[in-house]
């Protein structure tokens, strides 16, 4: 009994020090007061969800493309959901709730026109990623990278 | 060589260790492609000449820039055994993806075990390119997904 509550103190009282090396590291980035700089997944997340929602509509609306389209639908999908989870990671969400996904524009009905589509914004992805890696830290310059091989990738699906 | 950007004069243990692994990764994929080309039929001859070359011009470059860095190139094994025998063109064509495959982890893991950016941006390239040649070698085999959503990104 006596043993656990001096080992709450001890937890307790370590919690200021905590708090004080985290304030510490903060520091070297900025004054307390400013809010923090914006995570640069944050706008990868949302390009690969776009991309997903474009791809879907390129899949229900353009039936030659329908396998491919739907390929790129769902690995942007996937590139969407692990980058939010990354920025979530290092950053929790105040709250859960996030912005609705963006309403994509219909896409054109004509083939090729929607090939060149979904291969123009793979080839943006691929290069925003590609940017992105050379200062990212360690981890993440892994997961952004494959993201960048796989928009890649995903072209080749619709050549 | 068209690289004009000179190599990291040293390399920390970690990198080091990691690039030499993506080599050892090049060195098996060169072999692999010299043993498929028998089982493939011509309209494969580019592409398996294509993918022959790109990874002997990066084990190039990969042998230059650890010797650059002070270290010794691990050399080529004598064979390598794949896991399935290659008798006919659906397991020369998987015998392919695997190197291609094998060869974007050992390129990943350079990406998340240095800091220097010119290591990144050609394992980013290496990374890229052979993703791309697994992509290709699926969609000839009829697979579907043919690209990987994370490339590299080891098997848990």
């Amino acid at each position: 009994m006596n043993v656990a509550r001096r080992d709450v103190l001890r937890v307790l009282a370590l919690l200021p020090g905590a708090a004080l090396a985290a304030a510490g590291t903060g520091a070297c980035t900025g004054t307390p007061e400013e809010p923090p700089a914006p995570d640069p997944l944050v706008e990868l997340a949302a390009r690969a969800r776009a991309d997903a929602a474009t791809a879907s509509a390129v899949a229900a609306a353009v039936p030659a493309l329908a396998a491919a389209a739907g390929e790129v639908a769902g690995a942007r999908g996937e590139h969407a959901a692990a980058l939010r989870a990354e920025v979530d990671r290092e950053r929790p969400p105040v709250s859960s709730s996030s912005a609705p996904p963006p309403e994509p524009a219909s896409p054109p009905a004509d083939v090729a026109a929607a090939r060149a589509l979904l291969v123009d914004a793979l080839t943006a992805a691929q290069k925003e990623a590609g940017t992105l890696v050379a200062s990212l830290p360690r981890y993440r310059a892994g997961l952004v990278g494959s993201v960048a091989a796989s928009c890649a990738s995903l072209r080749e699906v619709l050549a | 060589m068209t690289s004009p950007s000179p190599a990291p004069s040293s390399l920390p243990s970690d990198a080091a260790s990691a690039v030499q692994a993506a080599l050892g990764a090049e060195h098996a994929a060169i072999w692999v492609y010299g043993l498929v080309s028998a089982f493939l039929p011509e309209q494969f001859a580019g592409a398996v000449t294509d993918g022959a070359n790109a990874h002997r011009a990066r084990r190039d470059a990969t042998e230059l820039l650890l010797a650059d860095a002070g270290e010794a190139p691990r050399p080529a094994e004598p064979a390598y055994v794949p896991p399935q025998p290659v008798t006919e063109q659906a397991s020369a064509i998987a015998v392919l993806v695997l190197a291609e495959t094998d060869t974007t982890v050992a390129w990943r893991a350079v990406l998340e075990r240095t800091d220097d950016a010119t290591l990144r941006a050609n394992a980013l390239q290496a990374l890229t390119d052979a993703a791309v040649r697994a992509t290709r070698w699926r969609r000839a085999a009829g697979e579907s997904p043919a690209a990987a959503a994370f490339p590299g990104r080891p098997a848990s």
